[in-house]
This record gives structure tokens, C-alpha cells and sequence, in this order.
């Protein structure tokens, strides 16, 4: 009898103790580990959602805690030292970030949060990413828990302006604006306009602008229509498919990769309109408010990956580029690039000013990739081609720029 | 069918009715109508039942085939996104070179269970008659299903579905559709054709002949395993490499086959230990439900995390810590449950308690630095020292008590020293090292073991005569149970992180766990108490006749018959505890249902395809769920719930 009672003793003395214990950390202890950071508010809600703008009732009362580190510019040092990037990425977009079978992030997103790593510590594999809900990322940029955001998050005045939301916008990477989709047997077709949309009911992802930008341009059409909020992107897809609601909207690069994709779209019913997305959704990185030192590393990385896709440097022939244009100089200038060996290390190369190792730019190609690679990756798998669109190089019509390297 | 024989065959009238005390009589069986009879007596007994039973039957078949049809024969449906992505949906990034973890995981489990079932010698033996007419239900079943679904569609070289120039798919005709499912009418007719054999050759004796149960499910579970080896599931996955594989009619990969084979022995090979081992059953029990106890968190913090040891640290701090711990407290201990000690003993009991608090006092102001594992062993010390009075008595009874504080001791400093020790995983994309359907298992059973004294702790608090314990408890579970879980989930994950103190931080996980925890406690607390109204006066006052203490009388007569009234709604509350794990992904967690509903669904290959993983998803909570439920149906039968 004694001895069992015994048992039973250890037994709830022990559940206590290891409810305890799961939550703390030696604190005293140097090698606590596994822990993560305290994670800030979200709702969870949408994952893709480059237009949504209503992120922060909830944030402003945790942008203040720690934001003091993170304005004294030393987010390069710290990772640096940290030899690792956090890098925020969506939980889940398609074709911007996703894990596949094995577990393996892949992305358009994922791959500039590993240039950055490439670049700043010569490993592309250098990265913790973080997933996080469009609710929650804002903070964790403030509150220093990722040095980079690449979220397929939309650069807006408000969001930039400073005030509660500490934080810096780097160069577009990707430009997007939202579109609709219909059916040809509904009467729609590459010309309609919004104004077609009169009198129609409308799917899309609630809580984001595309939202607000489809109630704002119907009504500016003169139109009316009934809005059927959906949780998420794939749940709006789900009831367009089940004639649920006329048309689904959202950012052109999910709806074109709907329609590229969807079993219900295999006899080509779908049409994607008006060619002229009815909203801008310009993404790309967001870092820390007023740390030039780390903001200046990010822009020439997404840069440099733009100059070298201008140039035809990419991961197979950059390190021939650069004994290329060592011989050139060499020679006495017969055909240098000078821009070319600046970029890739060579006399000349201005990497050491922005903090970097010489050869950033070079690692970041060789192991990543150009522009255009990171973009073919992944892009054109939901049927947007670069060709045509507003991400082609600014020589072919694109809006895809970069100031020179000198 | 040969393993049968190997656990016992058709069994003998003593294996049925009596080697143990806890088996209980069958009552005898009802004679069985002829099948023709039986439908005019239940089904069609008058007009209106008979049109009932047309009407939902009907409804029953249209829906089964909607079902079916759905699943499996809809254009939209590629099934590949299940099998490709298993990996992903079970352990999320878990390293396929460190899988050797999770097989050795499911290994110690396998042979717990094994162990206990031979220890626990509780051969529930199953009618033959049922066994039949089970086999020959099933083989109709199928042969049903093989028929009402749709013609297969058809496909091209490359896969996809042929269309007609509307773009509907083409279906094969009917006879081609039927042949391609042969195997399907192969199992039917295998399984109805054994069956019918022996219920015609056995004629009434089938009725009296009975059989193990646990040696059917063997068998069953050793025909699964079997198929593995032989049966073309396919082979899908994503190489290395990128590439995407899927080599539809191959059997699944060598890596799948063998684990699960060695599994299945190990199942076999255990049981028949536990069972041999019966001799020293009474020690080896309890060495079996503290290794339940304690398996959880060695498999995730040991195995599964493979932490890389600092031996300098290991040697100069842990190890010297415990030692002083287990041998200060045990003499402390020792010298308090001296019978003659008198008030002295409480008075330092709550010196210690007080010390206890002292310290945390300290961590939370930031004083002085103190390890969190020195902090917590005060605590368990000063616990101990509480309730030392009890253990008063003869020498024997002094050193166990010490013994168990030492085992306790090395027990808990071994778990802290693991879970701070860093993991050596390489996992991409954070420190989450567990996710997928081993997350949700692993938070469920935390939830569960955990929530379950707290809850008990809880429900006596609420019965207690002590207002202020009474007042507490019902304020505590009033308020976790009108608070939605959701919220209660964010809390922990976001507000709990701002109160604690400088430099300590709590996982998403463990935050998850411990706001399960105090959920589902406050039900259980609930559900338990319930239980404790049951159970009646003249117990109490019989428990007081015969001079037994408080303790004695709650943990002797009253929680026993309070517990086993609980049975069905604390079963009811951990199936709802396994579901709500589905929850976890609002704080960022990547949860089974996650992972299914929007991982998958945006990989590229496998674009908005969310119904295949999700009606996975669905089949693995269902077997989960209905799994426990079926234990605690047992769990009643042998308490005589409802019936006595």
C-alpha cells in the first residue's frame, strides 16, 4: 500500500516539476537552448496578402520595448556575430515561400532571404527563417526578432511613415496589383472592366485591401456587387470553384496562378482581367527603421542581383566573369566591365564600404543567383512569365532597376 | 492466419473464463435468428419501420456514394499530394538522415505497449461467430463499394485525365472499370469465402469456439505490414535533388517496408516478454506505468532533440548539483519523517517552502543568479518535506521515502539538463525541431498526462470544506472554461512571454502545452467531480468508521469509484483535447491540420489541392479518436460501468 502510494507521489510531483521545467531555461546557464523568442500578437488570418494594410491595431503597444537596439544600427554587427540571418518569410504563399516534401523552404522570397545570407556571411544555408502571419510580422521587425522581412509585403506611405511602425522598405523586388477572374461562359472575357463586375458577387481573402480596392473601384465604376469574404486565398478559390460567387479577386500573381493551375480551369473557362491590375502591390524587403548601415546591405544585395541579370552574370559563370574581366583590365582595358569587376570583387569594388566581404556579391551569385534566376525558379511555375510583364529588365519595357555600381 | 496459433489458437473454456480476477463472465448469447427472420423482426417489423428503413437506407447509400465518389473518383482529385508530402505532414522538417529517431521513437512505444498488454494478461477473446460474420460484413462491404463508385477515368501516357471536346473527362466503360479494381473482388471473395467455409463447416459450434482478440489484431496488423512488401501502393517523394518522384504500381520504399516490419516484431516479441514475465508482475507494472510516464518526454527531449552534451559543464555544474541535492535532501528528508519529531517537522517543512518561494521571489526581481534547476529542486524539496509526516514510521519506510526523493532527483535533473542542452538537429527554418502530426500527438499527450492531475487536484479543491481552496478552484475553472481556447492559446503565446522576467523566455510549445493544460483541466476538474457527487454518503462515513485519514479516504475509497464513473466524459474530454491540438497553428505552430490545409496547398506542384491532405487528415484524427474511444468502452465493460 505504502509503496504505491509512493509511486503515485513521484507521479504528480513529477507532472509538476516537468510543467515547470518545460518553461524555463537555466538563465544563469550560457547554454540554454532550443527557446525561442517571445512571438507578438496576430490573428493568424491571411497568409498572401501584399495588400493588406490593417496590420497593427495590436502592435503599437509592443513597438516600443525593444526597439532600442535595433536603432542604434546594429543589426549588420549583431548578425555578423550571430552568424545567421532571421529572416521573416509567410507562413505559407505560393511560389513565395513554401516548404516542400522535405521540408526544404523554396521561394522568390525564400531565395532573397538567402542571397542576404550569401552575401553577408558567405553562406546561403545561414538562415533561420521565421514564418510568420500577416498579423504578427510587423512586430517581429520592430521588436528585433528577424533583421529582414521578405513577406510579400506591399510598400505603402503609411506603412513607411514612421510613427508606431518602425521600419524601412527596400527596393521593390516584385511588382504586383491585384486582378479578377471570371468566366467566359459568364460573359467575361480579357476586356472587361470593372465595370462589368456590376451586380456579380465577388470572392476574395477578407481583411486585406484587395478587399477595399475591389469595393472602392466597383463603386467608382458606377457598379454594385456582393462581397463573399473568405478566409484565406485558397478557401475564395474554393468557392469560385463551387459557383459560390461570379468572380475571385486578388493579387495578379495568385489569381494568374489559379487560373494557370486549377483542375476546374483545365478547358480554359477562366479569364483573367482587366490586363491593367485595378491596384499597385509593389513587394519586397522591410527592415528596421533608421539603420542606414543594414538597409544600404539589403538594397545592393537586391541590386546587385538586378545588375547582374543586366550584365548576364549568373550562378554558372560569375567566378569566369570575374577572371574574365581580371585579364581584361590586365590586358589594359580591351573589353572591361568595369562595373562587372567592381561588382564581382575586383579592383575597385565598393562591398568593403557597405560592411561586406569583397566577394559578396559574388558568393550571393554563385550560390543564389541573378535576378532573373531567382525569378525563373519559381515564377513562371504559376503560369506569370517575366516576358511582357511589369518585373521585366527596364531595357525590355520592365520596371526591374538598379542604379549603377560605382 | 498463422500467427493466431501462435498466440494461444482457438483457446481453451479456462483461458476464457477465469485465470484472472478481472475477467469477468460472459453472459450468454443470445440464440441468433436466421438472416431472413432477423430482417422481418428488426428491420421491416411494421409499415412504418419498414418505409424508415427504406428511406435512410436509401440516404445511407447515396451519401456512402457521394463520399466515395468524391474521394476517389473526381477529376480534380490527385491523390499524389498524400503520399509525396507524408514525410512533411507527420514530422514537418524533422532531417530524413536523423529518421533512425522517430522509428526508434515509435520502437520504445511499440514495446511499452507490447509489454503492457502481455503484463496487463487481459485477453479479451472474441466470439468466432462474430469474427465471421465480421470478415464476411467486411468482404460484402467491399465488393458493394468496388460496384456503386464511378468508372475510372481515363488517362493519357503522361497521367492526365482524356477529355472530350466539352472538356468533361472520359470515363472506361463499365466492365473495364470493374476489372481494374480485381483486387478489390479478389480481398471480398478471399475474405467471404474463408469466412463462409468455416461458418458452414462449424455449423453451431462457431458460437462456442473463441478466439483471441489481441491475436486478431496481430494478424490484421501483420497482413498491413505484409502488404507493404507485396501490394503496388507506389512510391512518391521529392528526391534531394528537387526532382519531383512518383512511380505509380511500385511497392512503397525499402525505407518504409523494413521499420514497419521490424515494428510488428517488436510488437510480437514484447508481448511475449511481458507475458512470460507475469512471475514479477507487481514490480514490473509499476517499472511499466512510470516508463508510460516518462516516455514522452525522454523520446522528445533525448531522443528526438539528440542534444549534444557540454561534459565540462555536465561534470563541474549538473552532477555535483544533484549529488548535493539528492544527498542533503534525503538526510533533511530522512531526519523528517522521524515519527517523534513532532511540530518541528512542519515548521520546517514550510521554512523550506518558504525558502522555495524566497528564491523564485529573487528570479523574478533579478537579485542574485541562481540556476533554474536549483530553484525547482527547493521546490520539490520543500513538497517533499510537507509531506514527510505521512511517510513517518519504521526505518523501511524512511529510506524508501529518501530512495524516492533521490530517484526523483535524478529523474529531473537528467530531464532539465537534456531539455537546456542545445539540440544538434540541423533543422532549416527555425528551432521549431517537431511538427506536423508528431507535434499534435506530442502536445496531446503533454495536454493529456498533465491535465489530468490538475484537473483531479482541482476537482477536490472544488469539493473541499476549505473556502478559500473551494472558492480559488471554481473561479480558476469558471474562468478557463468561459474563455474561448483560442484566447486563452494567444495568451499564453503572447502576453505570458512580457511577465516573465529578464533573460527567460518559453517556446511556443511549451506555451501551447501549459494553456492545454489549464483548459482542459478545468474540464476535467468538472467531469471529476461529477464523478465525486456519485459517489455516496455511506462511503464517507464508512471510510470514517474504519479510522482512515483524509488522504486515505479520498485516494482509497472515494477517487476510485469517483474515477470510474468519470470514465466516458474524461474520455470524451482527451478525444476533444487530441482535436483542439488542431488550434495551435493560430500562434504560428505547424500543425498537422496546418500543413494539410495550407502548407500543401502551396507547394507548387500541388496547388490549391487541399481536399486530399485534409480528407487524410481527417481519416488520422477519426482512427486516433475512435481508437480511445473504443478503449474506454472497454475500460467500462471491465469496470462495469452502467451496470453496476
Amino acid at each position: 500500500m505504502k509503496n504505491s502510494k509512493i509511486y503515485r507521489l513521484l507521479a504528480v510531483l513529477l507532472a509538476i516539476t516537468l510543467l515547470a521545467s518545460a518553461c524555463g531555461s537555466d538563465d544563469a546557464d550560457g547554454n540554454a537552448g532550443g527557446d525561442d523568442v517571445s512571438d507578438d500578437a496576430g490573428d493568424g488570418g491571411d497568409t498572401d496578402d501584399s495588400g493588406d494594410s490593417d496590420d497593427s491595431g495590436d502592435s503599437g503597444d509592443s513597438g516600443d520595448t525593444d526597439s532600442v537596439d535595433v536603432t542604434q544600427g546594429g543589426v549588420l554587427a549583431a548578425v555578423l556575430a550571430r552568424g545567421e540571418v532571421n529572416c521573416g518569410i509567410p507562413t505559407s504563399a505560393v511560389a513565395f515561400a513554401q516548404q516542400d516534401a522535405n521540408g526544404v523552404w523554396q521561394g522568390f522570397d525564400v531565395d532573397y532571404c538567402r542571397a542576404v545570407a550569401a552575401a553577408v556571411l558567405g553562406d546561403k544555408e545561414a538562415v533561420n527563417f521565421v514564418p510568420l502571419t500577416a498579423a504578427e510580422r510587423f512586430t517581429a521587425v520592430q521588436v528585433g526578432e528577424v533583421d529582414l522581412l521578405m513577406r510579400t509585403t506591399t510598400w505603402t506611405q503609411g506603412r513607411d511613415a514612421s510613427g508606431d511602425q518602425a521600419m524601412d522598405f527596400g527596393p521593390t523586388t516584385f511588382f504586383d496589383g491585384q486582378q479578377l477572374a471570371g468566366r467566359r461562359s459568364d460573359g467575361f472575357s480579357e476586356a472587361s472592366t470593372l465595370a462589368d463586375v456590376d451586380g456579380a458577387s465577388v470572392c476574395t481573402n477578407a481583411g486585406t485591401t484587395t478587399e477595399k480596392n475591389i469595393s472602392d473601384g466597383v463603386a467608382a465604376a458606377g457598379g454594385t456587387f456582393t462581397l463573399v469574404p473568405a478566409e484565406d486565398i485558397p478557401t475564395a478559390v474554393a468557392a469560385f470553384v463551387a459557383g459560390t460567387c461570379d468572380i475571385f479577386t486578388s493579387d495578379g500573381s495568385a489569381v494568374a496562378g489559379e487560373a494557370a493551375t486549377n483542375a476546374d480551369n483545365a478547358d480554359g473557362d477562366w479569364v483573367v482581367f482587366p490586363a491593367t491590375p485595378i491596384s499597385k502591390e509593389p513587394l519586397g524587403p522591410v527592415y528596421p527603421q533608421n539603420d542606414s548601415e543594414w538597409g544600404d546591405v539589403i538594397n545592393w544585395v537586391v541590386f546587385a542581383s538586378i545588375i547582374a541579370d543586366e550584365k548576364g552574370i549568373d550562378s554558372t559563370n560569375a567566378s569566369d566573369r570575374l577572371a574574365q574581366e581580371e585579364a581584361a583590365l590586365a590586358a589594359g582595358g580591351e573589353g572591361l566591365d568595369a562595373e562587372a569587376l567592381r561588382l564581382l570583387g575586383g579592383e575597385g569594388q565598393l562591398q568593403s564600404a557597405l560592411g561586406l566581404e569583397p566577394d559578396a556579391f559574388l558568393n550571393m551569385i554563385e550560390q543564389v543567383g541573378n535576378y532573373d534566376e531567382i525569378y525563373n525558379a519559381h515564377i513562371p511555375a504559376i503560369g506569370l512569365s517575366r516576358e511582357g510583364s511589369a518585373n521585366a529588365r527596364w531595357t525590355e519595357g520592365g520596371l526591374i532597376y538598379a542604379p549603377p555600381a560605382r | 492466419m498463422s500467427s493466431i496459433e501462435d498466440l494461444g489458437g482457438i483457446a481453451d473454456p479456462e483461458a476464457v473464463f477465469g485465470h484472472d480476477d478481472d475477467e469477468i463472465m460472459l453472459p450468454p448469447e443470445e440464440p441468433s435468428l436466421p438472416p431472413a427472420e432477423w430482417i422481418r423482426k428488426n428491420l421491416f417489423s411494421s409499415k412504418g419501420s419498414g418505409v424508415l428503413t427504406v428511406l435512410f437506407g436509401l440516404l445511407v447509400w447515396f451519401a456512402y456514394r457521394g463520399v466515395l465518389n468524391f474521394a476517389f473518383h473526381n477529376p480534380s482529385r490527385k491523390w499524389a499530394a498524400v503520399p509525396t508530402n507524408i514525410r512533411l505532414m507527420l514530422t514537418q522538417s524533422y532531417p530524413e538522415a536523423q529518421y533512425v529517431r522517430i522509428w526508434f521513437s515509435l520502437g520504445i512505444i511499440i514495446v511499452l505497449s507490447g509489454l503492457t498488454l502481455g503484463v496487463v494478461r487481459s485477453h479479451p477473446m472474441i466470439n468466432l461467430r462474430k469474427v465471421l460474420s465480421g470478415s464476411m460484413t467486411l468482404g460484402a462491404f467491399l465488393a458493394l463499394s468496388a460496384l456503386i463508385i464511378k468508372n475510372n477515368i481515363q488517362t493519357d501516357a503522361d497521367g492526365e485525365f482524356v477529355r472530350d471536346e466539352f472538356a468533361e473527362v472520359l470515363r472506361v466503360d463499365r466492365g473495364e472499370a470493374l476489372s481494374g479494381r480485381w483486387w478489390v473482388f479478389a480481398l471480398a471473395a478471399l475474405l467471404i469465402g474463408v469466412a463462409g467455409f468455416l461458418w458452414f463447416k462449424l455449423g453451431d459450434r462457431r458460437r462456442f469456439i473463441f478466439i483471441p482478440f489481441l491475436g486478431v489484431i496481430y494478424s490484421v496488423l501483420g497482413l498491413m505490414v505484409l502488404s507493404l512488401w507485396v501490394v503496388p501502393y507506389g512510391k512518391y517523394g521529392l528526391l534531394p535533388d528537387g526532382t519531383f518522384l512518383a512511380e505509380k504500381g511500385a511497392t512503397v520504399a525499402a525505407t518504409t517496408q523494413g521499420p514497419w516490419t521490424v515494428m510488428w516484431v517488436l510488437l510480437g516479441l514484447s508481448w511475449f516478454v511481458g507475458n512470460k514475465l507475469l512471475p514479477s508482475a507487481r514490480a514490473l507494472k509499476v517499472g511499466l506505468y512510470l516508463s508510460w510516464f516518462l516516455a514522452p518526454y525522454v523520446i522528445i527531449f533525448v531522443v528526438l532533440r539528440d542534444p549534444e552534451l557540454d561534459w565540462g559543464h555536465v561534470f563541474s555544474t549538473d552532477i555535483p548539483m544533484f549529488l548535493a541535492f539528492a544527498i542533503i535532501g534525503g538526510a533533511v528528508l530522512y531526519f523528517l519523517t522521524n515519527p517523534s519529531l513532532g511540530e518541528i517537522g512542519r515548521i520546517i517543512a514550510f521554512g523550506l517552502l518558504m525558502l522555495a518561494a524566497f528564491h523564485w521571489l529573487a528570479a523574478f526581481f533579478g537579485w542574485y543568479p541562481m540556476l533554474q534547476k536549483a530553484r525547482l529542486s527547493f521546490l520539490v524539496l520543500a513538497f517533499f518535506a510537507l509531506a514527510a509526516a505521512n511517510f513517518a514510521g519504521p526505518r523501511k519506510v524512511r529510506l524508501g521515502y529518501v530512495a524516492t526523493w533521490v530517484g526523483a532527483m535524478a529523474v529531473m535533473h537528467y530531464l532539465i539538463t537534456m531539455v537546456n542542452t542545445p539540440s544538434t538537429l540541423d533543422i532549416q527554418g527555425g528551432d521549431d525541431f517537431i511538427g506536423g502530426y508528431l507535434l499534435s500527438l506530442v502536445v496531446a499527450v503533454f495536454s493529456l498526462t498533465l491535465a489530468f492531475p490538475v484537473g483531479v487536484m482541482f476537482a477536490l479543491a472544488r469539493t473541499s470544506k476549505l473556502p478559500i481552496f473551494r472558492v480559488l478552484s471554481t473561479i480558476f475553472i469558471e474562468m478557463s472554461r468561459g474563455v474561448p481556447l483560442i484566447t486563452v492559446l494567444f495568451f499564453f503565446a503572447t502576453i505570458i512571454p512580457l511577465f516573465l522576467p529578464q533573460g527567460m523566455t518559453i517556446t511556443k510549445l511549451a506555451a501551447a502545452v501549459v494553456a492545454l493544460v489549464l483548459f482542459s483541466a478545468a474540464y476535467v476538474a468538472e467531469n471529476i467531480r461529477g464523478g465525486l457527487q456519485s459517489v455516496r454518503r455511506g462511503q464517507f462515513e464508512a471510510a470514517d468508521a474504519m479510522g482512515l485519514n483524509t488522504s486515505q479516504r479520498v485516494g482509497l475509497i472515494v477517487l476510485p469509484q469517483a474515477l470510474r464513473v468519470s470514465i466516458p466524459p474524461l474520455v470524451g474530454q482527451a478525444i476533444a483535447t487530441y482535436k483542439e491540438t488542431s488550434l495551435l497553428a493560430i500562434i504560428g505552430l505547424f500543425d498537422f491540420l496546418f500543413i494539410a490545409g495550407r502548407v500543401i496547398p502551396a507547394q507548387t506542384q500541388f496547388i490549391s489541392q487541399r481536399f486530399e491532405p485534409l480528407l487524410f487528415v481527417s481519416a488520422i484524427y477519426w482512427i486516433g479518436a475512435y481508437s480511445m474511444s473504443r478503449y474506454s468502452r472497454s475500460l467500462e465493460q471491465r469496470l462495469g460501468v452502467g451496470s453496476r
